[in-house]
């Protein structure tokens, strides 16, 4: 019976921990949501485990720890992914803004050089 | 010809090429003063900006190294700004001779082609053409372009090439990143391009070292596959 406590227990404190970054601007809504919604997920589950165990029984898990891997195999696939995607426009816009900048700068330069000489 | 006197702009991508681009930008000037020349200083942790500079060229400097693509592209997007009529890509490395400069630019400029690959192949006799490693790998580009696009470039990494403005336009909004060359043909094509290509001759690089190392020559294969793959079922907007 211990086990569900301690399983309650960590999920609640996950989303707990979450709410807590957002309260301290760490994370931004728009991030926060999706672990939000993943450690709910974990503390519903940690209630009512028997639904957990039902689910596994019924996807055809012999054990509902490898349904329980499975799950979170799955999610943390999802999130990287999610994450990837999230980098890449990162990298892109920094790609843009660092164009915009040098050009920039260059023609700051010609301006400077253009007024110095008139 | 479109208007009598063409605005011309020499692109030239540096990275780290202090001891050569001082050299190719003087050669540039010698071959067609009348272009603006623009090099593109990459993130170059040693003196490439104030050699290029002296040497008599613009340049705009790039706060950190973005690579060979986003570097050109940074060129298009300035020819593109200031409305120049044709755009030319010359390494910065000393490979490329610029005494092909009007040859390069030519079909561009009778309106003949949107854009013109320089070829160190298509040359009869002499000339650098690579490592027989990569000549292996060209030549796989030269069928994998053919087969997916139907134009027949005999030299698709060549870095040596001339555009007109609807080509500076289209790839001042989108140009491949990591390496480009040839991946740029296939843009160009479904984009509706007429490409020509023509000979130059090459030399060996003067100092420094390729950024494409010898022993990197099959990931660079493979990268550049799959990016091309992964370009044609992009979806197009």
């Amino acid at each position: 019976m211990n086990i569900h406590v301690v399983a309650v227990a960590v999920s609640v404190a996950i989303f707990l921990f979450v709410i807590e970054l957002v309260r301290r601007r760490r994370l931004t809504f728009k991030y926060a949501v999706g672990w939000l919604m993943v450690s709910a997920g974990a503390i519903f589950f940690a209630v009512f485990y028997r639904l957990l165990f039902a689910c596994a029984a019924f996807l055809g898990f012999e054990l509902p720890s490898n349904f329980i891997f499975f799950a979170l195999f799955c999610v943390f696939i999802t999130l990287s992914l999610l994450l990837t995607v999230f980098l890449c426009q990162q990298n892109s816009r920094n790609d843009v803004m660092a164009q915009k900048i040098a050009l920039l700068e260059f023609e700051l330069k010609e301006l400077k050089k253009k007024m110095n000489v008139e | 010809m479109k208007s009598l006197n063409p605005k011309i702009l020499v692109i030239v991508p540096a990275f780290n090429e202090c001891g050569n681009i001082g050299r190719t930008v003087a050669e540039i000037r010698r071959h067609a003063p009348q272009a603006g020349i623009l090099v593109i200083d990459d993130g170059s942790a040693d003196e490439t900006a104030q050699e290029a500079c002296q040497a008599g060229a613009m340049v705009v400097s790039l706060p950190f190294n973005l690579g060979i693509g986003a570097a050109v592209q940074t060129g298009f997007q300035y020819a593109q700004r200031r409305g120049y009529d044709v755009a030319v890509q010359i390494d910065g490395d000393g490979q490329h001779d610029a005494a092909f400069l009007d040859q390069v630019t030519a079909p561009v400029l009778r309106l003949e082609a949107d854009m013109v690959v320089g070829s160190r192949f298509l040359v009869k006799t002499g000339g650098f053409r690579s490592t027989f490693g990569r000549r292996m790998g060209i030549g796989f580009f030269v069928y994998l372009i053919n087969a997916l696009t139907g134009v027949k470039v005999s030299d698709p990494t060549s870095g040596y090439r001339a555009y007109n403005q609807r080509m500076i336009a289209l790839f001042s909004g989108y140009y491949p990143h990591d390496f480009p060359e040839p991946e740029a043909i296939v843009v160009a094509q479904q984009a509706g391009a007429r490409i020509v290509e023509l000979p130059v001759v090459m030399r060996a690089r003067e100092a420094g070292s390729s950024s494409i190392r010898y022993f990197k020559t099959l990931y660079y294969m493979a990268k550049v596959t799959l990016a091309i793959l992964l370009h044609m079922i992009r979806q197009k907007n």
